[in-house]
């Protein structure tokens, strides 16, 4: 009987432990690991981005020397390597993004006109956007405010494997002017994949859902993605159909690897660095991976092919400040002082991109790698159309992507006819545009 | 007669025969069928061990031309994966621990009691295993913001420690357990949870070795959760770790084979020391 | 003198608690013991799923507002093509690898429940797949199955044959998931099909023997019918597992090519984040279960093996 007792007795004490004490220690851990982030009066911001050794030692020198010269502030920078956006907008939909955020130039317009992105006009004072290139700094406006500042750009060119061309004595254009028809690119391609060891002429790095890479195309071909005013789709015109034919007879005549369509996750990189494909048509931060690489050939840069006109791939990112953050003052002094000359020409020296300012690309940079490489870039840029980046800026651009992606990789890998893809990107881009 | 005798003799001794070959057809097709099963991990490990300008060789090389074991090392220094091993460890070990108990005592409440609404909630609770976390993925974000557990072991700890699965292994395994024995206890006036400690628990040895197993396999794997709720690199476990190897723009293969070899280790001694019990265990929870 | 009432009062208190405690214990200790699951179901599932499930009768982008649209969403997903396509590549791919699996992993779970030679090391070399997370099968798989460099493709071009577009052809884009998933899977269905084959007592055999009975006789008279509530169990932990694939197809395919591997999953993760529709998201969630749930009642009804469960 007593043992009885005392076994209820140690029971209820158990009880309380195993019953209440999951909900109790819920609310003490919850309580615990609350704000441990601001303690003795000190700022701390989070930084986001993604990117290759090379920009993030150049992030974290920034970082370093901003917080030698302001001691109450302390910044940590986040390496979130996948699904960038999508954690991005988990953490903005449960009130706790990053304080600073990199983002593409193409995903500014969503996350401004969604109220994600702090207006950072107040915090500039007049003229500070005349120092930019107009393109970009367009690209981080919406409705007259401000929402980002430009921080670097990238462009495409045409990556080639030198001893190749060697042994086909080809000759590579000497300046923009003369860049390669499509129908001479084409041609060479079919003999890189002919003539010498590679199994393919080329791929095009537009994977992993980038399909807006295949935009350039249609803008050399004279088209335009959308109407002057950026109302109405205009890709199903002559231009837009035979820019798709074109592009899909790559994938129909073999000059590019089967698995290199829109949605594959194909590394095109390591094809060309071990000889598979002759050619290809890929951006400058590659030039660090090139270098440790591709160790059996040499390899040169030279122009994208061109038709009507020239154009070449929009890319790079923007610095932005999110909703979240409880200093967007300091966040906003912060990422101006990441894109000041100084800064700007720092990084993308050492990790091979192109800038945004231009006092910076009338200089002479001094890059780290490949500097005859970075020559041509710095050029292509040049032609990056500016119709082409509003309508990459645009809000609704995340869906007109998604259904290039659709449309484009029915087109490379299923058949589907030019003029169908043509008609159906039309159609899911007027949806998405809203008429 | 004798010849008769002789006759039979000789007829068992055909069919031993042709049994042991019988049996030796089958275990060299068994051992064909493991190399199969084996090669990836093989391929991992030669690919790991291989000097890095050879791994996109067009020739096919099953053996490397060299060991460079440097790979394990430098791949090992690239990231700090020292730290993110004490996370996996920490993480999954907690979680063991946490798991085990209230899966026990949840899954041995199904089995053992009758009370109002238990089918309902056993139900409600087995549902939960249909759907995808990608659809609740968000509000369950926001939930764990609120309690100010991102980047901590918590976070990923908490709302993982009720295993739909494990209740349900584990009600299967204590409906085995004799309803007298519960009984006898109860006349002896031994309390609810002291039948639980001291008559229940004793017997549950092979499912609580089932429970270790898969909790700590489904911990030390995690990614979908972990990857939303750690954000910090300081935080990461081994899989997000793995995952930042891969990389944003290029795929070093040699590293990255090498690590995946290294965090699948853990995982596999911890089969083949338990392998036995492990059958078992499982065994003994009545799916049989 | 003040404090001996208080005392008095406070033992007739703990009297009448334990009491009370006494006559209820019976009915509250159980739901006690489950209290510490419930609060972290609770907490963690219950609510996300109903949200959730609220959420599906709005138009939300994650970032911003939502707006309600009643059942906008459900009605859209009627309409959608792509909706019924992934749901028959999510049939495709779930017919491809849960009858396969099971067959394997029984018949690998049945040679290794006799004693042969090694048993211990082939069990553990079927098994070890199991233990290796998502991500890194999927990454492994790539790997063997690349057009170009991959071990297949070059061992195939050494020996003179056409290599095998693996991933980049709509017609063996689903098999390769499949092949990769049924790596992972066999030693899972083993292990489960070993230990049902450990607890059928040996006796019953024994008692066929006697009575002459083929081993295919035996298989199919006391072996299959034993097992029953394994398969059961089995066939509804693969189907759900097949039903909620994700990590491999998103490393190793991406849904292409086109669309011949874009699964449920993957289709719902796409419009949740990549498109902005969470709502939209939250709707085919609804509906996968929903599914899932009458799938796995039918097979209850069909197999009468519930009350083993039950």
């Amino acid at each position: 009987m007593a043992r009885g007792v005392r076994g209820r007795g140690l029971t209820r004490r158990e009880f309380l432990i195993t019953g209440l004490g999951a909900g109790a220690g819920l609310v003490l851990l919850g309580g615990c690991g609350g704000d441990t982030s601001e303690a003795e009066g000190e700022i701390q911001l989070n930084f986001a981005t993604w990117g290759i050794d090379a920009e993030l030692e150049a992030f974290q020198n920034i970082i370093n020397q901003y917080e030698a010269e302001n001691p109450d502030v302390s910044i940590n920078l986040t390496h979130v390597p996948s699904d960038y956006y999508e954690q991005l907008d988990t953490r903005l939909a449960a009130g706790n993004a990053p304080d600073i955020v990199r983002m593409q130039y193409q995903q500014i317009g969503r996350y401004s006109s969604e109220g994600a992105l702090v207006d950072l006009t107040p915090y500039l004072s007049e003229g500070d956007g005349d120092e930019f290139e107009p393109a970009f700094w367009q690209a981080v406006g919406y409705e007259d405010r401000v929402y980002g500042l430009p921080h670097h750009t990238d462009t495409f060119a045409l990556f080639y494997n030198a001893d190749y061309f060697e042994q086909l004595g080809v000759e590579v254009p000497q300046s923009l002017e003369e860049c390669w028809s499509w129908e001479e690119f084409t041609n060479l391609a079919r003999q890189i994949k002919e003539e010498t060891n590679a199994t393919f002429g080329f791929a095009m790095n537009w994977q992993e859902s980038n399909p807006y890479r295949w935009m350039p195309f249609l803008y050399q071909r004279g088209g335009q993605f959308l109407n002057d005013d950026l109302s109405a789709p205009q890709i199903n015109t002559p231009e837009g159909i035979d820019t798709i034919a074109w592009t899909q007879s790559w994938f129909e005549e073999d000059l590019v690897p089967p698995n290199t369509s829109v949605k594959s996750t194909e590394e095109i990189h390591a094809l060309f660095a071990n000889g598979t494909i002759g050619m290809m048509l890929n951006g400058d931060w590659y030039l660090p991976y090139l270098e440790d690489h591709m160790t059996n050939f040499e390899y040169g840069v030279t122009y994208m092919p061109c038709n009507i006109e020239k154009a070449s791939d929009m890319g790079g990112n923007a610095l932005a400040v999110s909703k979240d953050s409880n200093h967007p003052e300091v966040a906003a002094d912060f990422i101006k002082f990441v894109v000041n000359e100084d800064n700007m020409r720092n990084f993308v020296t050492s990790a091979t991109f192109i800038p945004v300012r231009t006092s910076l690309l009338e200089q002479e940079l001094d890059y780290r790698i490949r500097p005859d490489a970075m020559e041509i870039f710095l050029e292509q840029a040049r032609t990056i159309p500016e119709h082409m980046a509003s309508v990459q800026t645009l809000p609704e651009f995340n869906q007109i992507n998604q259904v290039m992606a659709d449309e484009l990789e029915l087109a490379f890998v299923a058949g589907q006819d030019p003029r169908t893809t043509a008609q159906k990107i039309e159609e899911g881009t007027a949806n998405a545009l809203g008429n | 007669m004798s010849e008769k005798v002789m006759l039979m003799l000789k007829v068992s001794y055909n069919r031993q025969m042709s049994q042991k070959i019988k049996n030796a057809v089958i275990w060299v097709s068994v051992v064909v069928a493991a190399l199969v099963m084996f090669f990836p991990i093989y391929w991992m490990f030669v690919t790991a061990v291989r000097p890095r300008e050879e791994i996109f060789a067009p020739e096919v090389q099953l053996w490397p031309s060299e060991f460079v074991w440097s790979n394990f090392v430098e791949a090992w220094n690239t990231l700090p994966f020292t730290q993110w091993y004490i996370n996996s460890f920490a993480i999954a070990l907690i979680a063991v621990v946490i798991t085990v108990f209230i899966n026990l005592l949840a899954g041995y409440t199904f089995a053992k009691y009758d009370f109002p609404g238990r089918n309902v909630i056993f139900l409600l609770l087995l549902s939960t295993l249909m759907i995808p976390i990608q659809v609740y993925i968000v509000p369950e974000y926001l939930i764990v913001a609120q309690l100010g557990w991102v980047n901590t072991y918590w976070g990923v700890i908490f709302p993982r420690a009720a295993e739909a699965f494990g209740i349900f292994l584990v009600r299967q395994f204590m409906m085995s357990i004799p309803d007298e024995l519960i009984e006898a206890a109860r006349i002896d006036g031994a309390s609810e949870f002291t039948i639980f400690r001291k008559v229940v628990l004793p017997l549950s040895g092979p499912v609580i070795a089932v429970l270790i197993i898969f909790t700590f396999m489904w911990r030390w794997n995690d990614f979908a959760w972990p990857i939303v709720v750690l954000q910090d690199q300081e935080a990461y476990t081994v899989p997000l770790g793995l995952n930042l190897m891969q990389g944003a723009y290029y795929t070093e293969w040699t590293y990255l084979m090498a690590m995946t070899l290294v965090s699948i280790l853990p995982m596999l001694l911890i089969f083949i020391f338990f392998q036995r019990y492990f059958v078992q265990g499982i065994a003994r929870t009545g799916l049989k | 003198m003040q404090r001996r009432p208080l005392q008095k009062g406070t033992g007739e208190l703990r009297i009448r608690i334990r009491r009370w405690w006494q006559r209820h214990q019976r009915r509250l200790i159980p739901y006690l013991f489950i209290t510490p699951n419930m609060i972290v179901f609770a907490a963690f599932m219950f609510i996300p799923i109903l949200y959730a499930f609220y959420i599906s009768f709005h138009d939300w982008s994650l970032i911003g507002t939502s707006q309600f649209i009643g059942l906008g969403n459900y009605f859209n997903m009627m309409q959608d093509d792509l909706f019924w396509q992934v749901l028959i590549n999510t049939a495709i791919y779930t017919l491809g690898t849960v009858p396969t699996s099971m067959i394997l992993g029984l018949g690998v779970a049945i040679l290794l429940n006799r004693w042969i030679p090694a048993r211990g090391i082939l069990r553990s070399i079927f098994f070890m797949p199991v233990v290796i997370s998502g991500v890194a099968v999927a990454l492994v798989a790539s790997w063997i199955f690349n057009d170009h460099y991959g071990i297949i493709n070059n061992t195939l071009r050494q020996m003179g044959s056409d290599p095998i577009p693996w991933l980049s052809s709509p017609t063996w884009a689903m098999p390769s998931l499949i092949i990769a998933t049924l790596w992972t899977r066999i030693g899972f269905c083993m292990v489960i099909y070993l230990a049902g084959l450990q607890s059928i007592p040996s006796s019953y055999y024994d008692a066929a023997q006697v009575d002459g009975a083929s081993s295919w006789k035996q298989f199919r008279y006391i072996t299959w019918p034993l097992l029953g509530p394994t398969t059961f169990f089995l066939l509804i932990i693969n189907v759900i597992y097949s039903f909620h694939v994700f990590d491999l197809i998103y490393v190793m395919t991406g849904g292409g090519p086109g669309f011949s591997t874009t699964v449920i999953v993957q289709y719902i993760y796409q419009a949740a984040f990549q498109t902005g529709q969470m709502g939209y998201a939250a709707a085919m969630g609804v509906v996968l279960y929903f599914i899932i749930l009458a799938f796995t009642a039918i097979q209850w009804r069909i197999s009468r093996q519930g009350e083993s469960i039950e």
